[in-house]
């Protein structure tokens, strides 16, 4: 029977860890678990394929949805673009050929739509180019070939009702309709398409060569090179998505942890056997970390092929959203290799604690299957403080350098501190509770010292609640912070039954940067065309709520170093502040300014800059500028300024009932202060604000942009910057959603370590009420522990910011409203406990012990 | 030849007023080819001397002596190589990895020890041939009976070239039938060259050792004399 | 000395077998000669109980004079005389395999003798008398082990023989092993020796010889 082995290999080397085959074998049973457990691993599973999925159809649409950056320049690397007419076209063309060799041509004229303002280009190209074939392919029929042909886009065969074999006369020219066509690249672009030498007048010609190596501006004023957008800015959206994934893949390893202790634990006969066949410790844990990994690497799998058939299906809505075609498999596939890898990687570091723990137990201890004894490790809390003092040290650095762009890497090294410190604290505060509730009723005693003796779960699930908790006060404050800054005043521009329509030298020429470049100031007699447009626009949307936007040659400033002005200041003629149902007597006489934003005029240091002598429509210092308190007389730091510019601490008066968008006028200077500082000759009128009845439509928001176009205006609409308290209402939502669910996922696995007490229990004759109390106390003390670490966390990195972030005080980090901090504070820990009594209601099917098999 | 050989072995659990001794002054010597039993009642130490011969615990004092390599020389790594090539475990019940089919099982000390797959597997089915186990070689621990089991697992613990075998209560949890067949087999293991220790309650089963050590409260009381033929019982009336 | 510790019990199991019965159950199978019958009963109990050649002729003519077994007429009294079983010795055969022995009241059983004796013998210590006749059981047991082991799997009659001695004597032992137990209970607190129990015991004992 005793089987003689003659390849039994020497044990040279390694101490007799038995090499390949030993580890091979180890990995092979944990697969067999794995495979007959899957059901037990089902959480992390779960969460490690939605994570993934959701990173794959994350990173595609992000990186999708701009405009590929070769739009427009098709394979070249270089485009010029003329426009004409230009009578030296012809030779400039014959230079670059000359210079660069092979070069592609594309001709545009803009042509007209019979009955509307909208246009599009006759097209000469040749589909078969150098360069351009990028910007072309055929939906159906072919490409013209002959003069009298013709292929048109979707948009304008449905214009003019066109199909192939349609003789089609446009312009007086009868041409055939051989092909429908688009340009990929951009799906908005809407034209005809003819071969070269048939557009007779062009408007714009491009054209596409390579020019490596040269610079373009040598080659010419308009020579263009492709310019990727992601690529310089660090926040471009794969990292931004790559962040968020591996913000999702640390919860998840901690949501881990306790699930793999709890399969580590019911496994410990069965790895107490193995160590007893000869196991060494490296494969014990090797089995438990080999469980980990693979859970990583089937959920990555699953997870790849649900996103990717996700993406598939969802493919056509983002093109047609981003008017350009999509290749199915144009991924950012280092992102997605990535975040594959992160999984398995979280999966495994996850399964790593309970392996060492695992491995730590006797053997004869684990043979007989009893659970290993909670090791009773006093571990400081200091470590963790110290973390959290440092992140927000972090924090104020990364303010301090905020200027010049160079403090990222201080404030990515503070949220690694942060989130290092919330899961360090986490096992403390744990202990902590448990002191507290020495004296709390036996069932809720009993809950917060399991806790506190099984912190391996209980641990990582109350960091995974802290970091959402975390994430959630975090963004609440910050955008608190941001929100409530009356000086670089942040938020929604307009109202959404709000439009502006803005004259040349309104806002800079318009928010836009339209066609219209600055031009000269808007005197009488171009007003007179413009205010009529204006009112044209209104009542199109059926308003007659229009109130004419003046401002005068004045701005504010603040004269501290931190944050600066932002904004326009208008003028608060009496038709505006009738509109706003503002009286006389409601402004105090000797106000200069009237302002909406709260605690503006608690500020010091505020300074009003004039130019009495200015013409109308120049603005003065950094109301207009783009650089703040750039080119105003006397900088920031000369407090006071020079008396004929500048008005020290002008009186300035509160009245809520001006609007709060960032456009519009929530900052107006008065009668009183322009007659003072003699500046009636500098106004001028920068647009009209409309109140319409009802949110205006994109289809009117269009013609209202048409309309005004044709006028020389621009108009300012609604954008989508969300407000403050939308913000916070999410986050908290968002906090409170991510919380609860970390709970409702980890508070079986951590009463099921306990579940032998709940059977002593029941047997010493606890009732149902025990145990859901028991469960109820888990929870919530969980709830709570969490709500309150990660609060502490937040407010802690939002004190280090402010420190140094020019913030005017700390009291701005009060403005998050009470109620999201109790609804996170006390609803949350309330729900979970409420949810826990409710559900512990039933008794488990198989409650205690597991059977070992 | 002695394959185990303990000296003056204790072991003490626990401190102060909670001290117990599990063992006191143990003195056991198995040979190669030689069953030994230990008996004694619950509580005498029958379970701590196995699992310290085995290298599962350490002695407290004293020393154990594998193939003459002392244990308390050696790393828990060289522990565990030991378990793998010299010394095979049964126990009462849960002897098999679910997961694993009975030739994986049986094969898995083998593989630890980093013998390859195919040829641990091969070593494997010839052990289990010897039990008459063939046909069971690719089912599940969970698709046998309890004898079954009980007979992969004293393959596992023969497999390779074991020196030891070290039983507790291994047929504690079958009927007399199959307990007698799981002795049988220990026995034939000791009859090809195994030392064997054997630990039981029951005095049928310590019968098939060649030599019964009682134990009582950690302390080796008493053991049977070597067997004289078997003949002498059949023949009363001419010795006495 | 385990030999002789045997053979008292061995003497005493003799009598309980009823040789009698078992040579009516070997002629129930048909006529056999007497020489015949003593090789057939001692292969049958595999050869545990030896039987003499006179003890079988005494048996028989027993029988046949009770008229529960016939003999050849013509045969001479030797070992080559045939014997057949009568209706009335099938009848008693078949009456005896469904009466039950006589378990109800217990057996004078030396060994617990002399461990009640132990107790009264001062200076004695009990637990070394216990452990005496356990090993001397044990030792027994492994012989009939041994027994087992080289021959049982071919002989069915032998195995069970084997099987029940092994019961017998691992009986005995839990009797020693659940009285050592008694004994170290009591240990802490011995009884008085004005004690009744044991000629209670004795009056009992003695009302089965």
């Amino acid at each position: 029977m005793s089987t003689a082995l003659r390849e039994r290999p020497a044990p040279a080397g390694a101490p007799g860890h038995g090499g390949v085959p030993a580890r091979r074998a180890v990995i092979r049973w944990a697969w067999r678990l794995l495979r007959r457990e899957w059901r037990q691993q089902l959480l992390v599973l779960a969460l490690v394929t939605v994570a993934v999925a959701a990173t794959i159809v994350g990173a595609a649409v992000a990186t999708n949805t701009p405009p590929p950056a070769s739009a427009g320049f098709g394979t070249a690397g270089d485009a010029a673009t003329f426009q004409a007419p230009d009578p030296h076209l012809a030779s400039q063309i014959a230079a670059l050929r000359h210079r660069f060799g092979r070069l592609d041509v594309i001709e545009n004229q803009a042509a007209a739509i019979p009955g509307s303002i909208a246009t599009f280009d006759l097209r000469a190209q040749n589909p078969h180019g150098p360069f351009g074939q990028p910007m072309l392919s055929l939906v159906s029929g072919h490409y013209p070939e002959r003069p009298g042909q013709v292929a048109v886009t979707s948009g304008v065969a449905a214009t003019f009702r066109l199909k192939i074999g349609d003789l089609w006369r446009q312009a007086g020219t009868p041409r055939r309709v051989v092909g429908i066509v688009q340009n990929p690249q951009s799906l908005a672009d809407e034209f005809a398409l003819v071969v070269p030498g048939q557009v007779t007048v062009p408007t714009q010609v491009t054209v596409l060569f390579d020019a490596p190596g040269v610079i373009p501006s040598s080659i010419g004023p308009n020579v263009q090179t492709p310019h990727p957008a992601a690529s310089g800015n660090v926040l471009n959206p794969q990292t931004i998505v790559l962040a968020l994934a591996t913000v999702g893949m640390l919860l998840i390893a901690l949501v881990g942890i306790g699930g793999f202790t709890v399969l580590a634990q019911r496994r410990v006969q069965s790895l107490g056997l193995l160590a007893a066949q000869g196991a060494t410790d490296k494969h014990v844990r090797l089995v438990v970390r080999a469980n980990g990994a693979l859970v990583g690497i089937l959920g990555a799998v699953t997870g790849f092929v649900l996103g990717l058939a996700a993406w598939l299906a969802y493919r056509p809505t983002v093109e047609s959203d981003a008017h350009h075609l999509i290749g199915a498999f144009q991924l950012p596939w280092t992102v997605i290799g990535v975040a594959l890898a992160l999984a398995v990687v979280a999966t495994y570091a996850a399964a790593s604690r309970p392996a060492r723990s695992i491995a730590r137990v006797p053997i004869v201890a684990a043979l007989s299957g009893r659970p290993a004894p909670p090791k009773q490790v006093r571990r400081s809390a200091l470590p963790g403080l110290v973390l959290l003092g440092g992140a927000a040290v972090l924090f104020a650095y990364s303010g301090m350098s905020n200027g010049n762009g160079s403090g990222s890497l201080e404030l990515v090294l503070g949220l690694v501190a942060l989130i290092a410190a919330v899961i360090l604290l986490a096992p403390a505060c744990l202990a902590l509770l448990a002191r507290l509730g020495g004296r709390a009723p036996i069932a809720v005693r009993l809950a917060l010292r399991d806790l506190a003796r099984y912190r391996a779960r209980s641990g990582s699930a109350l960091a995974a609640i802290s970091l959402g908790v975390l994430i959630a006060v975090l963004v609440s404050v910050l955008s608190a912070q941001r929100f409530g800054n009356v000086l670089d005043y942040a938020g929604p521009n307009l109202a959404s039954d709000q439009l502006i329509v803005y004259t040349p030298n309104g806002q800079g020429g318009g928010p836009g940067n339209g066609p219209n470049g600055p031009s000269g100031p808007v005197t009488g007699s171009k007003l007179a065309p413009m205010a009529k447009a204006a009112h044209d626009i209104a009542s199109a949307l059926g308003s007659h709520d229009i109130v004419q936007l003046e401002s005068a040659s004045a701005s504010l400033q603040h004269a501290a170093s931190g944050r600066t002005w932002n904004g326009q200041v208008y003028v608060a003629t009496p038709q505006l502040l009738r509109a706003f149902g503002i009286t006389a007597s409601q402004v105090s006489p000797g106000a200069d300014i009237l302002s909406m934003r709260p605690g503006l005029s608690g500020i010091t240091k505020m300074q009003l800059l004039f130019d009495p002598k200015a013409s109308p429509g120049v603005g003065v210092g950094p109301g207009t500028g783009n650089g703040p308190g750039g080119n105003g007389p006397g900088g920031p730091d000369s407090f006071p300024c020079p008396k004929n510019q500048c008005l020290a601490n002008p009186v300035i008066q509160e009245v809520s009932a001006l609007p709060s968008g960032t456009s519009a006028p929530n900052t107006v200077i008065t009668e009183h202060a322009i007659s003072t500082l003699g500046l009636r000759a500098g106004i001028s009128a920068d647009g009209w604000l409309i109140q319409t009845p009802n949110p205006p439509t994109a289809g009117q928001i269009t013609s209202a942009r048409l309309t005004a176009a044709s006028a020389g205006l621009t108009i300012e609409t609604r954008n989508s910057i969300p407000t403050s308290s939308e913000i916070i209402n999410w986050a908290t939502v968002f906090g409170i959603v991510l919380a609860l669910g970390i709970l409702a996922m980890t508070i079986g696995l951590i009463r099921s370590e306990t579940s032998g007490d709940l059977r002593t229990l029941a047997a010493t004759g606890a009732s149902s009420w025990t145990r859901r109390a028991l469960t109820a106390a888990t929870a919530g003390a969980l709830g709570l522990a969490g709500a309150v670490l990660g609060t502490v966390a937040a407010y802690a990195a939002a004190i280090g910011y402010a420190w140094n972030n020019k913030l005017e005080s700390l009291s701005e980090l009060s403005s998050v409203p009470t109620s999201s901090l109790l609804l996170i504070l006390i609803g949350m820990p309330l729900a979970a406990a409420v949810a826990g009594w409710l559900l512990a209601g039933r008794e488990p099917a198989a409650l205690g012990h597991q059977p070992m098999e | 030849m002695t394959v185990l050989e303990m000296r003056d072995v204790s072991k003490a659990y626990g401190q102060g007023a909670g001290r117990v001794e599990a063992l006191r002054q143990v003195d056991l010597t198995v040979g190669a080819g030689g069953m030994v039993a230990v008996m004694g009642p619950s509580g005498s130490g029958k379970s701590t001397l196995l699992t310290i011969a085995g290298s599962l615990e350490e002695a407290s004092t004293g020393e154990v002596l594998i193939d003459g390599a002392p244990l308390s020389r050696m790393s828990r790594n060289d522990k565990a190589r030991l378990r793998r090539r010299m010394v095979g475990y049964v126990f009462q019940d849960f002897n098999l990895l679910p997961g694993l089919t009975v030739a994986e099982n049986v094969a898995l000390p083998l593989e630890l020890d980093g013998v390859g797959a195919r040829a641990a597997r091969a070593a494997a089915r010839e052990a289990l041939d010897g039990l008459r186990l063939a046909d069971r070689a690719s089912r599940y621990p969970s698709q046998l009976s309890g004898g079954e089991r009980q007979r992969v697992a004293i393959a596992r613990a023969v497999v390779g070239d074991r020196r030891l075998l070290l039983a507790d209560e291994p047929s504690g949890a079958l009927d007399s039938v199959n307990a007698e067949a799981v002795m049988r087999l220990i026995h034939e293991a000791c009859k090809r060259g195994m030392a064997a220790v054997v630990v039981t309650h029951d005095a049928q089963l310590a019968s098939w050792a060649d030599r019964v050590v009682f134990l009582r409260d950690g302390h080796v009381v008493d053991q049977t004399a070597p067997l004289p033929g078997p003949e002498s019982l059949l023949t009363p009336g001419q010795t006495s | 000395m385990y030999t002789q510790y045997y053979s008292q019990h061995a003497t005493e199991w003799r009598d309980v077998v009823s040789v009698r019965h078992a040579l009516l159950a070997l002629l129930s199978e048909g006529p056999k000669y007497g020489l015949q019958l003593r090789e057939e009963f001692e292969a049958r109990t595999g050869e545990v109980w030896p039987l003499n050649v006179g003890q079988v002729y005494t048996t028989l003519q027993r029988l046949e004079r009770d008229g529960l077994a016939e003999s050849d007429d013509d045969g001479d009294d030797g070992p080559q005389k045939g014997f057949r079983i009568t209706p009335d010795g099938a009848a008693e055969l078949a009456g005896w395999l469904r009466t039950p022995p006589d378990l109800a009241s217990p057996p004078r059983d030396e060994l617990v003798m002399k461990v009640l004796v132990a107790l009264r013998v001062p200076g004695t210590d009990v637990h070394q008398v216990i452990q005496v006749h356990r090993r001397y059981l044990v030792e027994l047991m492994q012989q009939w082990t041994r027994i087992k082991e080289a021959e049982a799997e071919t002989d069915l009659g032998l195995a069970l023989v084997v099987d029940a001695e092994l019961f017998r004597l691992d009986a005995v032992i839990r009797w020693l092993d659940t009285a050592e137990g008694r004994l170290k209970r009591a240990g802490a607190d011995p009884p008085p020796p004005s004690s009744v129990a044991l000629p209670r015991l004795r009056r009992r004992v003695g009302m089965r010889s």
